[in-house]
C-alpha cells in the first residue's frame, strides 16, 4: 500500500479572470506535517477550498486514498476524511465547548445521552492529549481554546486529513507552541496534517515537507531538514531588501494622552489601574497575550466601554467624559484590528467607508445633505490615489478588497483626518509582507511627523521594531512599562505571564 | 441518479433578476391557478377577471391606488428601519394609534377649515405612530429588548385600545360600534377618481422624501452605516443609539400616516377592524423591494393589485376572499425562492446507476 495521502494535479482555479491557482501539483502522505508556506493571496487557502469542496478546481483532478476524489457539496469532504479548520472559527458561540464539538456528529441519537457523549469524546481527546473545559460556553474561553475544540471536532469525525488555515495568527507563543506539539501527536498516528501559515520558525519547528506558493503559482515542494531558512524566504517573498526602519530622535516632554489609574469592568476588572502617557511622536507599543485586556483598554481610551474609574486626559484637556464623537473630533484615531466588521461595514460602498471622518465637515455639506460627488471626489484622490489602493471602482462594497487594501484604506482614512493620537489593534495581522510594509512605515512616519501611536500587538518584530516605549499587559494590568531595549524577549514572555519588572529586577541584582 | 448542483454566479445581471422575479410571479400564479381550479372556477376565467377588473376598469384601478396608500406608508415604515436593520413589524399597531390620534383630533377639537383641520389631523397622526414606535425603541435602546418581539405584540394593545374607544366614550349615537362620520372639513379631498384621494399624493410626497433622505442626506449616510455594522458606525463617532431611536420615530410617523389616510381618506370615520393588515403585507412589500422607497411604490401597486382583484373575485365568481391572502403569501414564498437563482446557477448532473 502506498503512503500517500492526497494527490492533487495540476489544479487551476481562477476567480474573475486571475489565477488563483495555477497547475498546481501537491503531495501529502501518511503521518506527515505538510506546511504550505506563502505570503497572504499566494493561493493557498484556495488549494485547500478545492480540497474541501468548498470551491471547484477549472481544471486538474485530486486522487484520495488512491481514488479519485470528486466532491458535490461542501460537507461531502468531511464525511469522506477531510476536515478544514477555517481561520474563521465555526464554533457556535452559546454552546458549550462539548457540544460544539459533538453538534452534528452522524453518531448522535434522536435523544442525546450526554453522558455517554463525554465519555465518546473523552476518549480521542485522551488520545490527542486535549484537555479542555468542557462545559464552558465558547463565547468565554480564549480563542486558543476555541482553536483546540475546532481540531477536536475534526478528529472526532476520524478525518484522515487534517487542514489547518493560519492557525497561530491570533495566539500567543505559548498556545501556538502548544498547538504545534498537538499538530506531531496527531501525524504520529498516521493522519496528514496540512497546515498553512506564512511564519517561518513555525514551519521549522513541526514541518517535515514545505510547499511554498506566490501569486498562485507553485514555487517547489521541499524536506524541511534541506532546507535553510534564508532560501525559504526568498523562495516565498522572492528577492527583496530587509526592511530597515529610520528613526528621528523626538525629544518632545508634551504628553499627547496622559491616562491615570484607569479602570474597567465592574464584577471583574479587565483593565486594572493602568497609568501611562505617550508623548508627542513617540510610539507606545503594548504586549501581552491576546485577551489581557488590551481590547477594553483600547475602547475605554475611545469612549465605547465604559470606565470605573480613573482619568484620561488628551492633549491637555480632560476627556475621561467625552463622548466617542468628542474624541474623534478631539484628534483620537482608532486602527482597529477587525477590518471588516469594525474598521468599516463591508456591505457598503468603498466611497462611503471612506469618508466616514470627512463627512460631518461643513465643506462637505449643504444643509445637512451630503455633497456626494465631493466625497466620491475626496475617496478618489485623497485616499485611493495617496494610499495606492488596488480597487475595482469607488461603488464597490468594501468587503472585496483584500486585507491590505482595505487597511490602505483605514489607515489612509484616519491620516487624512489630522489626529494626533493614533490606536492601532494588531494593524498587520493577516496582511503580507508588502502591506504589512506599508502599514510599519505609515506608523513610523506618523511618529517622525510628531504624532503619537499606542500600538498594541502580539508581533515582537513590530513592537522592537516601531515602539519607543513598551508596556507588558497581563490581566488587566501592567506588569512592565519600560523604554524598547531595556529588556530582552525572554524577560518580556516573563511579564507577559504575569512577573513583575521590579521582581525581575531584584532576581538581576541577586545573581 | 440525477443530482442538482448549486454554481455561484461570476456576476449578478440586474436584468437577469427582473426576469426571474416576473417568472416567479408566474409561478406563484400558477399555483394560485391551481387552488382557485380546487374550488370549482376555471382558473383562466378567474385571471382574465382578475386583470379585468384591476387593469382595464376604471373602478378597479381606483380601488387598486386606493389600496396601495396605506401599503406604500406601512412599506416605507418597514423599510426604512429595515436599513438600519432595525425589524418593525408594529406597522399596523402604528396605523391604528394614528388613525386613532387623527379621530381624537377630530372627536374633542372644534372643528376647524380644512387646510387646518387636516394638517393638525395629520401631524396627530404622526405623533400618534411615532407614540406607538417609541415604546419598543426604548425598550430596545434603554433595556436591549429585541423590538421583534414588542413591535408585534404591541400591535395587538393597539387594536384593542381603539376597539375600546369604539366601544365605548367613541361610540355613534345609534349604538354602532364607530364614531360618527367625519365632517366635511375632516375629509382628505377626493381626486375625481373615484374613490381615489388626496393620501395618495402624500404617499409619492414620503417616498421622494425618505429617498432623497437616505440616498443624499448625512442622517441617512450614518442610518446606511449603522445598518451595515453597528461596531463600524460606533468607532467612527456615530452615536448609534441616537440613530436607532430616530429611526424607530420616522418609521413610527410614516405608519401612522397610513392610519391618517385610511380614516380621514377612505372611511370617514374609526371603525373595528380599520386596515386590512396594511401594517403585515407592508413588511412583505418593504422585503420584496428589498426597503428600497421606489421599489415598495412599484410592489404596494402589485400587492394591492392581487388584494382588489381577490374582492372582484369573491363578488363576481364566488370565491373565498381570503385567496387574496393566499395569493400573497405564495408570491412571498416564489419570490424569496427565486433569490437563489440569482446568485446560483443549477446544474443538472445526470449520473448512470452502477
Amino acid at each position: 500500500m502506498s503512503d500517500i495521502l492526497v494527490k492533487m494535479n495540476k489544479i487551476n482555479k481562477s476567480f474573475f479572470g486571475v489565477k488563483a491557482n495555477n497547475n498546481i501539483d501537491f503531495v501529502l502522505k501518511k503521518g506527515e506535517i505538510h506546511a504550505l508556506l506563502g505570503e497572504n493571496g499566494a493561493g493557498k487557502t484556495t488549494l485547500m477550498n478545492i480540497l474541501t469542496g468548498v470551491y471547484q478546481q477549472d481544471s486538474g483532478n485530486i486522487e484520495f486514498d488512491g481514488k479519485p476524489l470528486e466532491l458535490n457539496f461542501p460537507g461531502e469532504a468531511l464525511q469522506k476524511g477531510i476536515g478544514m479548520v477555517h481561520q474563521r472559527l465555526s464554533l457556535v458561540g452559546n454552546l458549550t465547548i462539548l457540544e460544539n464539538i459533538i453538534l452534528g456528529l452522524p453518531s448522535n441519537k434522536i435523544w442525546l445521552n450526554m453522558k455517554e457523549r463525554k465519555e465518546f469524546i473523552m476518549k480521542y481527546a485522551k488520545k490527542f492529549d486535549f484537555n479542555l473545559d468542557w462545559d464552558t460556553r465558547c463565547d468565554q474561553v480564549p480563542i486558543g481554546v476555541r482553536q483546540k475544540a475546532e481540531i477536536l471536532k475534526m478528529l472526532v469525525r476520524d478525518v484522515e486529513v487534517l487542514i489547518v488555515d493560519e492557525p497561530t495568527t491570533v495566539l500567543t507563543k505559548q498556545e501556538a507552541d502548544n498547538l504545534l506539539d498537538t499538530f506531531k501527536k496527531i501525524a504520529a498516528t498516521g493522519k496528514g496534517v496540512i497546515f498553512i501559515t506564512h511564519k517561518m520558525p513555525e514551519v521549522f519547528k513541526v514541518a517535515d515537507t514545505i510547499t511554498v506558493m506566490r501569486k498562485g503559482e507553485k514555487i517547489g515542494t521541499i524536506a524541511t531538514d534541506k532546507v535553510e531558512p534564508m532560501k525559504l524566504s526568498v523562495m516565498m517573498v522572492g528577492e527583496k531588501e530587509a526592511i530597515i526602519f529610520d528613526r528621528k530622535k523626538t525629544n518632545s516632554s508634551q504628553n499627547t494622552i496622559l491616562v491615570e489609574n484607569l479602570t474597567v469592568g465592574n464584577v471583574v476588572p479587565t483593565v486594572n489601574n493602568v497609568s501611562f502617557s505617550i508623548k508627542k511622536g513617540e510610539i507606545l507599543g503594548i504586549a501581552g497575550v491576546t485577551g489581557n485586556g488590551q481590547h477594553d483598554l483600547m475602547e475605554s481610551i475611545m469612549g465605547i466601554k465604559p470606565y470605573k474609574s480613573g482619568k484620561i486626559t488628551f492633549n491637555e484637556k480632560d476627556i475621561t467624559d467625552c463622548s466617542v464623537k468628542e474624541r474623534i473630533d478631539a484628534g483620537i484615531s482608532y486602527i482597529p484590528s477587525d477590518r471588516v466588521n469594525v474598521g468599516v461595514a463591508g456591505n457598503r460602498p468603498i466611497w462611503e467607508n471612506s469618508v466616514s471622518k470627512v463627512y460631518r465637515k461643513n465643506a462637505y455639506q449643504k444643509r445637512r445633505f451630503l455633497k456626494i460627488g465631493k466625497l466620491k471626489n475626496y475617496t478618489d484622490v485623497n485616499i485611493l490615489e495617496k494610499y495606492d489602493v488596488l480597487h475595482p471602482g469607488l461603488n464597490f462594497p468594501a468587503i472585496l478588497l483584500s486585507g491590505g487594501n482595505l487597511q490602505k484604506i483605514i489607515i489612509g482614512r484616519e491620516i487624512e483626518a489630522g489626529s494626533d493620537l493614533f490606536i492601532c489593534s494588531y494593524p498587520t495581522r493577516g496582511l503580507d509582507v508588502g502591506a504589512t510594509d506599508f502599514v510599519r512605515k505609515a506608523l513610523l512616519e506618523l511618529r517622525n511627523k510628531g504624532k503619537s501611536v499606542l500600538l498594541i500587538s502580539s508581533d515582537f518584530d513590530e513592537l522592537f521594531g516601531l515602539a519607543d516605549n513598551l508596556a507588558v499587559m497581563y490581566e488587566g494590568k501592567f506588569t512592565g512599562q519600560f523604554k524598547n531595549g531595556d529588556y530582552d524577549i525572554s524577560e518580556i514572555g516573563l511579564m507577559m505571564s504575569g512577573t513583575y519588572q521590579k521582581d525581575l529586577d531584584k532576581e538581576k541584582e541577586s545573581c | 441518479m440525477i443530482k442538482l448542483k448549486l454554481i455561484q454566479k461570476e456576476r449578478v445581471n440586474t436584468q437577469m433578476d427582473v426576469g426571474i422575479s416576473i417568472i416567479a410571479i408566474c409561478i406563484a400564479f400558477i399555483i394560485c391557478g391551481i387552488i382557485v381550479a380546487i374550488q370549482g372556477v376555471n382558473p383562466l376565467d378567474a385571471l382574465w377577471v382578475s386583470v379585468d377588473t384591476t387593469l382595464f376598469n376604471a373602478y378597479g384601478l381606483s380601488e387598486v391606488l386606493v389600496k396601495a396608500t396605506p401599503l406604500i406608508f406601512c412599506g416605507l415604515a418597514v423599510g426604512i428601519a429595515l436599513t438600519s436593520k432595525v425589524w418593525n413589524i408594529g406597522a399596523e399597531g402604528q396605523l391604528y394609534m394614528g388613525a386613532m390620534f387623527a379621530t381624537a383630533v377630530v372627536m374633542h377639537l372644534p372643528t376647524m377649515p380644512t387646510f387646518i383641520q387636516l394638517t393638525v389631523m395629520i401631524i396627530a397622526g404622526g405623533i400618534g405612530g411615532a407614540f406607538w414606535a417609541l415604546i419598543p425603541a426604548v425598550l430596545k435602546i434603554r433595556f436591549k429588548v429585541d423590538e421583534i418581539i414588542t413591535t408585534l405584540l404591541l400591535n395587538y394593545v393597539a387594536i384593542y385600545l381603539v376597539d375600546h374607544l369604539i366601544f365605548g366614550i367613541w361610540k355613534n349615537e345609534d349604538n354602532y360600534p364607530f364614531t360618527p362620520e367625519f365632517p366635511v372639513q375632516a375629509r382628505l379631498p377626493l381626486l375625481g377618481f373615484e374613490r381615489v384621494h388626496f393620501g395618495i399624493i402624500l404617499a409619492v410626497i414620503a417616498t421622494i422624501v425618505i429617498f432623497l433622505l437616505i440616498k443624499y442626506s448625512s442622517w441617512g449616510y450614518k442610518v446606511r452605516l449603522t445598518g451595515a455594522s453597528t461596531q463600524s458606525a460606533k468607532y467612527s463617532g456615530i452615536n448609534v443609539k441616537k440613530i436607532m431611536f430616530s429611526i424607530f420615530i420616522v418609521s413610527g410617523i410614516l405608519a401612522g400616516l397610513a392610519g391618517v389616510s385610511e380614516v380621514a381618506g377612505v372611511q370617514y370615520k374609526l371603525q373595528h377592524q380599520l386596515s386590512m393588515g396594511f401594517g403585515f403585507t407592508g413588511i412583505i412589500v418593504a422585503w420584496l423591494a428589498r426597503a428600497n422607497p421606489i421599489g415598495i411604490v412599484i410592489y404596494s401597486l402589485f400587492m394591492s393589485a392581487v388584494i382588489t382583484s381577490s374582492e372582484m373575485l369573491e363578488m363576481l365568481m364566488g370565491l373565498p376572499a381570503s385567496m387574496g391572502t393566499i395569493a400573497q403569501g405564495i408570491i412571498l414564498f416564489a419570490i424569496l425562492g427565486s433569490e437563489i437563482f440569482k446568485s446560483y446557477n443549477i446544474k443538472v448532473i445526470i449520473k448512470e446507476k452502477k
